[in-house]
C-alpha cells in the first residue's frame, strides 16, 4: 500500500513519459500522429485481405469481427514486447536516480493503453460509417474490460521488463511469444472453432476471456455473459499484484545489472 | 524506529560482484559457465549509524572506501544485501545532477520533467518554478533548449531544481563545485539555510572543510567499516594523519621505483629519457614562454642529487604544514666557481612562485666552489598550506651567471591538520 501511494505521487513523471512518448513516436516522418489510426486500419486490410477474400471463413462481416478484437491486441502485445525494454532503454536514469521503478512500464502501457483508446475512435466510425451499428447499452460495459486489459497487461509488463534486465534476449524471445500468442487467442477466428479436448488448455489463456468480451460488446452488440467478465476480473487483478510482486523482488539488483 | 531519528541504519552489508568477463545473453550464460566466474567484494561490511532529524553529517574517506556506496544504498539505487535502512520523510538526493534532462527540451521544460522524477507534482513544480529559475540565475536563458547552455549553466539548472524540492533529507555526493565560485558560494548559503529550516543532511566530500562548517558529526568510513565517528574537528585529524601516512608510502615506493629503473637503464639511455620527460614536463607546464628547459648553466659544477629531510631527518617528498624542513644539495665541481652562490625555490604546482632566495640576498660571505661537497639549507618551519609544490635549485658564479640551474629538482606535497586556507600561513594569534 505504501508502495502504492508512492507510485501516486510520480504521477507527474508517469504523465510526462506518457506525453514524451505520445509525442516522439511518431516524430519525423510526414504523417505524424496519423500513424496511431493508419497503423492498424493497414493491419485491418491485410487481415481482411487474406482471411475474406483468400481463406474465406465465413464470418459475416469480417472486418468489424476482426477490428474490434486487433485493436485490443495491438495494445496488449506491444505492452508486453514493448514494455519489456522500458526499464532498459532508461538504464541511465535507473542507475544515477531514485524513483519507484514500477514508474517505466506503468509509463509505457499507459502510453500504448492511449494509443488504444484513440484508435478505438476511430473503431467507433467504422461502426458507424458502414451502418453497422452500436449497442449503446452494451458499450457502458467497454470502458470496464478495458481497465480489465490494461491491469492485465501492466501485470506481464512488469514480469517482462523486469526479466528482461536480467537476460537481454528476451526482448527478441518476446516477439515470437507474442506472434503465438496472437494465434492462440480468438482474434482472427471465433472460439467456437476451437477443437473441444483442447478447450481446457485453451480456455488458461488471460486474453482469451477479454477478446470475447470486447467482441461480445462490439460485434454481438451485447452486454458480455457475467462469467465471461468475472474471469477477465479476476485475471487482470491476480496478474497485476503477481506482476507487482516480482517486480519488486527484481527491481532491487536493476542498478548493478544495468 | 526512533521519533527523533531521520535515519536509521543498521548492520548494513553490501558486497559486489566483480565479473571477469560477463555473459549478459542467455546463449553466453549457458555455454561459457566460466564467464559468470566472479569474486565477492565487500564494499560495506557491517555499518550502523543514525541520523537525527536537523542533523547534517559528512562521510569521509580515502576513494573506494564505500562512502559514495552507503550514499547509493540511502537513497535506494541499490539494495544493501542484508542490514536495514529506514528514512523518515521526503528523500531527495543530490547525486548524478541533471540525469534525465533532455537536450533539445528547453531549460523551463526540463525543471519540470527533472522535478517530476523527484516525486514532486505539477502543482508542487508550479508553485516553486519561480524559486527555481531565479536561484539558477538563467532568467535570460529558460526557454532555450537545455543544449545551447554551457555545462556551468547546465549544472546550476540542476542544483537548482534538486535544491527546491523541499526535502526532508538531502543526500549530497561531491557536489558543492558547481559553478563559478560566486554560485557555489550561493549553493552553500543556501545548503546552510535548508538546514536551519529543519533538514537533514548527508554529505560526502573530498572537501573537509565543507564539510566542518555544515556538519555536526563526520562519519570517516575505511575499508567499508565505520573507523571513527565524532566532531568533524576531532575526526578529521585522525584521517588526515591516515592519509599523510599513506602518500609517504606512496611516495617513498615511488621514489625507490624510479631509482631501481635509474640504476638499471644506460647513462646514455637515462639521459634521453631524461629529456624526454622533461620535454612532456614543459608542455604540461602553464608557462608562456613557449621553450621552457628545466635544466641550464655553463657546467662548471653540477648538482648531482637534491634530497628534502623532514623532522625526522629522512629524505621524504611529503610534509606537514609547519614541519621543519632541510634542503640538502649535492654538488661535483668540474671547474673552480669563483664567487659561487648557492639558491633555491619554491613553486606551487600551478607555477605560482612561493618564495625563492639565495646566498647573495642573505647577504652571506662571497665565496668561491673549489671541490664536491652538500649545501644544505633549513626551513624551520614550512608553512605552507596543502597542496603540490616544486623546488628548483640553484647554482651562480659572480654577477648572477647561471652555473647549474635546476628546474623541478624535487616535486613535493604539504598536508595539513587544520583547515585554514590560502598560500602560506601567517603566524597569528587571537584577542577576542
Amino acid at each position: 500500500m505504501k508502495r502504492f501511494r508512492e507510485i501516486y505521487n510520480y504521477r507527474e513523471m508517469i504523465n510526462g513519459l506518457v506525453r514524451k512518448d505520445l509525442r516522439g513516436r511518431y516524430k519525423g516522418s510526414v504523417l505524424g500522429f496519423a500513424w496511431t489510426f493508419i497503423n492498424p486500419l493497414l493491419q485491418l486490410l491485410v487481415y481482411t485481405m487474406v482471411f475474406s477474400v483468400i481463406m474465406r471463413n465465413g464470418i459475416q462481416d469480417y472486418y468489424v469481427f476482426l477490428f474490434v478484437a486487433l485493436v485490443p491486441w495491438i495494445f496488449f502485445s506491444a505492452s508486453i514486447t514493448g514494455g519489456s525494454s522500458s526499464v532498459l532503454a532508461s538504464g541511465d536514469m535507473v542507475k544515477k536516480i531514485y524513483f519507484p521503478r514500477e514508474v517505466l512500464p506503468i509509463a509505457y502501457v499507459t502510453s500504448a493503453f492511449v494509443n488504444m483508446v484513440l484508435s478505438f475512435v476511430v473503431v467507433l466510425l467504422v461502426l458507424l460509417v458502414t451502418g453497422y451499428g452500436i449497442n449503446f447499452v452494451a458499450l457502458l460495459y467497454l470502458p470496464i474490460i478495458m481497465l480489465v486489459e490494461y491491469l492485465l497487461a501492466l501485470g506481464i509488463a512488469f514480469i517482462t521488463s523486469a526479466c528482461t534486465v536480467y537476460l537481454r534476449d528476451l526482448e527478441y524471445i518476446l516477439g515470437i511469444i507474442a506472434m503465438a500468442w496472437q494465434f492462440l487467442t480468438p482474434v482472427m477466428y471465433a472460439s467456437d472453432m476451437v477443437p473441444d479436448r483442447l478447450l481446457p488448455i485453451w480456455n488458461l489463456n488471460p486474453m482469451k476471456s477479454v477478446i470475447e468480451a470486447y467482441r461480445d460488446i462490439l460485434y454481438y452488440q451485447q452486454v458480455p455473459q457475467l462469467s465471461t467478465l468475472l474471469v477477465a476480473v479476476l485475471l487482470g487483478v491476480g496478474f497485476l499484484i503477481v506482476g507487482a510482486i516480482v517486480f519488486d523482488k527484481l527491481q532491487k539488483g536493476f542498478a548493478e545489472e544495468l | 524506529m526512533d521519533k527523533n531519528n531521520a535515519i536509521e541504519v543498521r548492520h548494513l552489508t553490501k558486497r559486489f560482484k566483480v565479473y571477469y568477463d560477463k555473459g549478459n545473453s542467455f546463449k553466453e550464460r549457458l555455454l561459457f559457465k566460466e564467464r559468470n566466474a566472479h569474486e565477492d567484494r565487500w564494499v560495506i561490511n557491517d555499518i550502523s549509524f543514525d541520523v537525527k532529524k536537523g542533523e547534517a553529517i559528512g562521510l569521509v574517506g580515502h576513494n573506494g572506501c564505500g562512502k559514495s556506496t552507503t550514499l547509493k544504498l540511502l537513497s535506494k539505487i541499490i539494495y544493501p544485501d542484508s542490514g536495514t535502512i529506514e528514512m523518515a520523510g521526503r528523500v531527495s538526493s543530490l547525486i548524478e545532477l541533471g540525469a534525465g534532462f533532455h537536450k533539445d527540451m528547453t531549460g523551463r521544460e526540463n525543471i519540470y520533467t527533472n522535478a517530476a522524477i523527484f516525486g514532486l507534482t505539477r502543482k508542487e513544480i508550479d508553485s516553486r518554478l519561480d524559486d527555481i529559475i531565479a536561484f539558477s540565475e538563467l532568467e535570460e536563458f529558460i526557454d532555450n533548449p537545455v543544449r545551447t547552455y554551457s555545462s556551468g549553466m547546465y549544472m546550476r539548472l540542476a542544483f537548482s531544481v534538486a535544491i527546491n524540492v523541499d526535502a526532508d533529507i538531502l543526500l549530497i555526493d561531491e557536489i558543492l563545485a558547481v559553478g563559478d565560485a560566486g554560485f557555489q558560494t550561493k549553493c552553500f548559503n543556501k545548503l546552510k539555510e535548508i538546514k536551519s529550516n529543519g533538514t537533514t543532511i548527508v554529505i560526502v566530500s573530498h572537501s573537509l572543510g565543507q564539510i566542518e562548517q555544515i556538519c555536526e558529526r563526520s562519519i570517516w568510513i575505511h575499508e567499508g567499516k565505520i573507523e571513527a565517528e565524532g566532531k568533524p574537528r576531532d575526526v578529521h585529524p585522525q584521517y588526515l594523519d591516515y592519509m599523510a601516512q599513506q602518500r609517504s608510502i606512496i611516495a617513498e615506493k615511488e621514489a625507490k621505483r624510479l631509482k631501481e629503473k635509474e640504476a638499471k637503464e644506460h647513462p646514455e639511455a637515462q639521459k634521453q629519457a631524461d629529456a624526454q620527460t622533461a620535454k612532456e614536463e614543459e608542455a604540461t607546464e602553464k608557462s608562456k614562454e613557449k621553450k621552457v628547459k628545466t635544466r641550464w648553466g655553463n657546467g662548471d659544477c653540477k648538482v648531482t642529487e637534491v634530497r628534502m629531510m623532514d623532522s625526522r631527518n629522512i629524505a621524504n617528498t611529503s610534509f606537514n604544514t609547519g614541519e621543519k624542513v632541510v634542503i640538502e644539495v649535492d654538488y661535483q665541481v668540474i671547474k673552480k666557481v669563483s664567487d659561487g652562490v648557492f639558491g633555491i625555490g619554491i613553486f606551487r604546482s600551478d607555477g605560482v612562485h612561493i618564495y625563492g632566495t639565495n646566498t647573495r640576498i642573505d647577504n652571506l660571505e662571497v665565496f668561491d666552489i673549489l671541490q664536491d661537497g652538500t649545501y644544505k639549507i633549513t626551513l624551520d618551519h614550512l608553512e605552507l598550506l596543502p597542496g603540490n609544490y616544486i623546488l628548483d635549485v640553484s647554482i651562480e658564479c659572480d654577477q648572477g651567471i647561471p652555473v647549474d640551474f635546476y628546474k623541478n629538482a624535487v616535486k613535493f606535497d604539504v598536508f595539513a591538520r587544520i583547515g585554514d586556507v590560502g598560500v602560506s600561513r601567517l603566524a597569528h594569534h587571537w584577542d577576542i
